[in-house]
């Protein structure tokens, strides 16, 4: 029951402030503002979504009080082709439609949403979201102004104007370059994933914002046989980046990837068991953060004061070459957004600053509660949920080390390089993540490779137990990213140096009575 | 609406063949969905919507393609297929697919599943204020000082669905669900705030548990989570709750799958007819439970369902395979995915169990974790509870079982009493000789 517990996870594959009391909450000061909105939208064009329907819409959500409503109209195309048995011989296309009405009444929520965008249904779902509230009529703007925003993503091909022919070759590709590399792989399966989704908010304060996203990643898997034994291993590398990234040259990384890591598979040996210290390699071990300070430092769970860190806000919570971001601005990384699901412009979140837990993530309800800036952290899965506060992508600056110096400090432990999935539980702040690839560290030296181990640990003692941090920060090239909250999936991503935590309990079969 | 979704089946079917398809499937659904959240005595959130979705999946010329919208209006529909297929014809043949043989579409059971509450009607929102505040109320009652936050809601769902292949076969199916839940944090050492929740899920308002007792569990789930730490490592008898034991199991079922099996991911692909468990493990899928959570007449594909027992005593008899991956493995289809999955009951109680067992290790949470489907290998987090002399006597915390599936299956030495009925996997307590339990 996942759906309904607050437990949130991650899935890097596709397969799984502080500052209180310091600004005005008056409307406007958080939005930057470019003038009237006047050349026409995509859902004005396509849809006949006009100021004067939206106005009404949101007067309707006001209709018994509240503070403010938003609208989030959504048109999202999704294609996939996959590839299994030596060809591209599966096809899909999704098509998504609809608009979801928010009332806020302090922090309560009223919402509705319908796929039906005549303005009668929209009306019918207005008035339902606005049951939350039950005082006087409240009114809306009487001028949406529109929000200015960064330019993250620029898209220059729609993938509605990729054909399938054009696609094709691609995954085709994949196909052929693995099995020409190994005459180990028995079977290969690749897919590719495009999306390219509308949205347009628009709130009763009168800020208007739309933006396009596009996201895509081409996946791979192969399976192997040696000597009796099978292994497998996938990749993907993707983002929001349209068709233009995936040249040859690509498709020739992916493939590499892919081979290296079943080879890897091949030699490995049992996982330790037991606490040891554990070295992260850069990239999607990123998720490490995710799991053991991002969910915690979601505002709603502590405004709630459900998270262990609700009340560490401007306490030291690591050595001062600790610094962890939520960003949001990142070039072309599938967690970046332009603008977030309620009109907020997005922003780079330091949510600890040289070892001081700096800033919560916030959405406008929590920001309200707080009474600082929302972070433009406010987002949702689709229509049919209501926003809160999400990570973007989120990773560690560097620090002065470097990789060779923290992997010899580590003396005897593990090595992670790639991590698959991760879960948290807020309150205690015990978090766990799954190894999907790694070595043991013996005598300050990487020696066999290891594999399919949890990790676990607690995230307030983790983060002082992060005693080096190198300078070789890389972001994850994966565009399958995905976070659970709440039942709501939303693309993330994540980075990391390489780094040392001194302890961590390590999951695998084979008890190390030497190292714990 | 029965006969507009029906009608909408046919005229798909038609506009898909008209554009060039041999074959085409379709499903249509409605959904009507109420959620009413409580914290601090007053609702927090309030969702209500109806939606639709047209599911179309397409043979055109030995290739294959599926498709799916929200925008159900005819003139958009007739592009959205006529495109659909144009897109299917660009990629390649496969000789596997087809619609399923209709003789596989025969012999639905003649039985009145009753998914459907007659009482949906009069579950009127007051009503859903009222069972939400009842959670929330006795939650905040049985955790007295200790409570931090609760969170109460009551969600239900109407759902129709209408199917129809165009080598007939065809359906409908009208559902509702009911899911009562209630979270609570509390205080406990330090920074830790352990947070525990329980919930209730029924077809039927009349066959929902009591909302006060479902709200007292939660607050005593989550008190008897506190102090939770890190225990040494060290070999025990293990239960796992019944409600947890899907996220277990799951690992062994996902390697059952056809996709993997066909696919060389699966460790059990050259078992069958083995023995891979121990004599406890029996595995059926029982799609015909009167009011089951996973209940149906007929499967995704049309084909009618039927009892089956896919391990039996340990020994693994079948693979869940639906139509396409029976012609690529040259085998009979069964069903693609478990509908109902049952693990027979045994006949005594987890407390029970307990005394007997001495010193052991209770399950109630996983956390994290995977399982590898080709090789077998897992490993996942664990919290819960130490016991000794059959009384729990630690809470745990951060500690971590690893094994491999093959292994780990024989070490099942009993089943409790206790099936979880609110999942549709009803899986009762299980017993586990000899496991790892690794910590400090």
């Amino acid at each position: 029951m996942r759906r309904i517990s607050r437990r949130s996870f991650v899935q890097a594959g596709a397969m799984t402030a502080g500052a209180l009391g310091s600004v005005s909450l008056a409307p406007g000061t958080w939005l930057a503002f470019a003038g009237p909105a006047s050349e026409k939208g995509y859902f004005e064009t396509q849809f006949g979504i006009t100021d004067s329907v939206c106005r009404r819409l949101l007067e309707a959500a006001l209709s018994k009080g509240g503070d403010f409503a938003d609208l989030y109209f959504e048109h999202t195309i999704s294609n996939y082709l996959g590839l299994e048995d030596g060809e591209v011989n599966r096809a899909s296309t999704d098509v998504d439609l609809g608009v979801g009405i928010r009332t806020v009444r302090g922090d309560q929520v009223g919402y509705a949403f319908t796929q039906d965008l005549t303005e009668k249904s929209m009306l019918a779902a207005a008035s339902v979201a606005a049951t939350i509230a039950d005082s006087a009529a409240g009114s809306c703007a009487p001028q949406f102004v529109k929000v200015q925003t960064g330019n993250y993503y620029p898209v220059k091909t729609l993938f509605a104007a990729v054909p399938v022919s054009t696609k094709l070759p691609v995954v085709q590709s994949v196909n052929d370059k693995i099995f020409s590399k190994s005459k180990l792989v028995t079977k290969v399966s690749c897919t590719f994933h495009d999306q390219q989704k509308r949205i347009l908010v628009v709130t009763s304060d009168g800020h208007k914002g739309e933006d396009l996203l596009p996201r895509s990643f081409l996946y791979a898997t192969a399976v192997g046989e040696k000597d009796g034994r099978k292994e497998t291993a996938g990749w993907n590398l993707g983002g929001r980046r349209d068709f233009s990234y995936y040249t040859e040259d690509l498709v020739d990384r992916l493939v590499s990837e892919v081979i290296s890591r079943l080879l890897q598979a091949f030699e490995a040996v049992q996982a330790p068991a037991g606490e040891m210290p554990v070295v992260l390699a850069p990239g999607v071990t990123g998720i490490l953060l995710h799991e053991a300070i991002g969910h915690g430092m979601e505002a709603d769970f502590n405004r709630k004061k459900v998270s262990t860190y609700s009340t560490m806000i401007g306490k030291k919570v690591a050595e001062p070459f600790v610094t962890i971001i939520d960003d949001g601005t990142n070039e072309k990384q599938v967690g970046s957004i332009n603008i977030d699901d309620e009109g907020v412009p997005s922003q780079r979140t330091v949510l600890v600053d040289q070892g001081i837990l700096a800033t919560y993530l916030h959405d406008r309800i929590s920001a309200k509660h707080y009474k600082v800036k929302p972070t433009g952290n406010g987002r949702r899965e689709s229509y049919r949920y209501y926003p809160l506060p999400r990570m973007r992508n989120t990773y560690m600056l560097n620090g002065p080390a470097t990789p060779d110096e923290v992997i010899r400090k580590a003396g005897n432990g593990i090595y992670v390089e790639d991590v698959a999935n991760g879960q948290v539980k807020i309150g205690e702040g015990d978090f766990a993540f799954y190894v999907s690839r790694g070595r043991m560290i013996e005598n300050g030296r990487l020696t066999a490779p290891i594999k399919d181990m949890n990790i676990m640990g607690n995230g307030p003692k983790m983060l002082l137990n992060v005693t080096m941090v190198a300078n070789d920060l890389k972001m994850s090239e994966g565009g399958a990213g995905a976070c659970g909250k709440y039942g709501q999936a939303v693309p993330v991503s994540f980075g990391l140096p390489t780094i040392l935590v001194n302890s961590m309990t390590v999951g695998g079969v084979r008890r190390q009575g030497a190292q714990s | 609406m029965k006969k507009d979704m029906l009608d909408l089946c046919a005229w798909v079917i038609e506009q898909a063949r008209k554009s060039g398809a041999n074959g085409s499937r379709v499903r249509v659904s409605r959904n009507r969905l109420v959620e009413i959240g409580y914290r601090e005595r007053k609702p927090e959130t309030i969702k209500e919507a109806t939606s639709q979705s047209l599911a179309l999946q397409l043979f055109v010329d030995g290739r294959f393609s599926w498709q799916s919208t929200a925008d159900l209006r005819k003139s958009a529909l007739a592009e959205f297929i006529c495109s659909a297929v144009a897109t299917t014809r660009l990629i390649a043949k496969d000789e596997h697919r087809s619609l399923p043989d209709p003789k596989y579409y025969q012999g639905r059971a003649a039985i009145d599943l009753k998914m459907r509450d007659t009482e949906y009607e009069s579950w009127t929102p007051e009503k859903r204020h009222q069972v939400a505040k009842a959670l929330e109320s006795a939650s905040l009652e049985a955790g007295g000082q200790a409570v931090i936050s609760v969170e109460a809601s009551s969600h239900d769902t109407y759902s129709e669905q209408a199917f129809m292949a165009s080598n007939g076969c065809e359906g409908y199916q009208e559902t509702t669900v009911y899911v009562l839940v209630a979270e609570m944090t509390a205080r406990d050492e330090g920074d830790r705030r352990p947070a525990g929740y329980d919930y209730a899920v029924s077809r039927y308002v009349k066959s929902l548990p009591d909302a006060e007792a479902v709200g007292r569990r939660a607050a005593q789930r989550t008190l008897a989570m506190r102090g939770g730490r890190k225990i040494k490592t060290e070999t025990l008898p293990v239960i796992v709750e019944n409600r947890d034991v899907p996220r277990l199991l799951n690992g062994l079922i996902n390697a059952m799958s056809g996709p993997n099996v066909q696919q060389k991911r699966s460790f059990l692909a050259d078992k069958k007819g083995q023995k891979i468990a121990s004599d406890i493990l029996t595995i059926q899928d029982d799609p015909h439970i009167v009011a089951g959570l996973g209940s149906a007449l007929y499967d995704n594909e049309g084909m009618a369902t039927r009892p089956r027992t896919f391990i039996e005593q340990g020994v693994l008899r079948d693979f869940y395979i639906d139509w396409y991956y029976s012609r690529k493995l040259g085998c009979e289809p069964t069903i693609g995915s478990p509908t109902n999955l049952i693990i027979p009951a045994g006949t005594r109680s987890v407390e029970d169990i307990m005394k007997e067992l001495g010193r052991g290790i209770l399950v109630n949470e996983f956390i994290g974790g995977n399982s590898n489907s080709t090789t077998g290998d897992f490993s996942i987090g664990i919290g819960g509870f130490l016991f000794e002399n059959g009384q729990r006597t630690q809470t745990i915390a951060e500690m971590n079982i690893a094994d491999n599936h093959l292994k780990f299956w024989s070490k099942l030495v009993e089943a409790a009493n206790d099936p979880w009925p609110h999942q549709p996997w009803r899986t009762p307590s299980l017993v586990f000789r000899d496991v790892v339990v690794s910590g400090l």
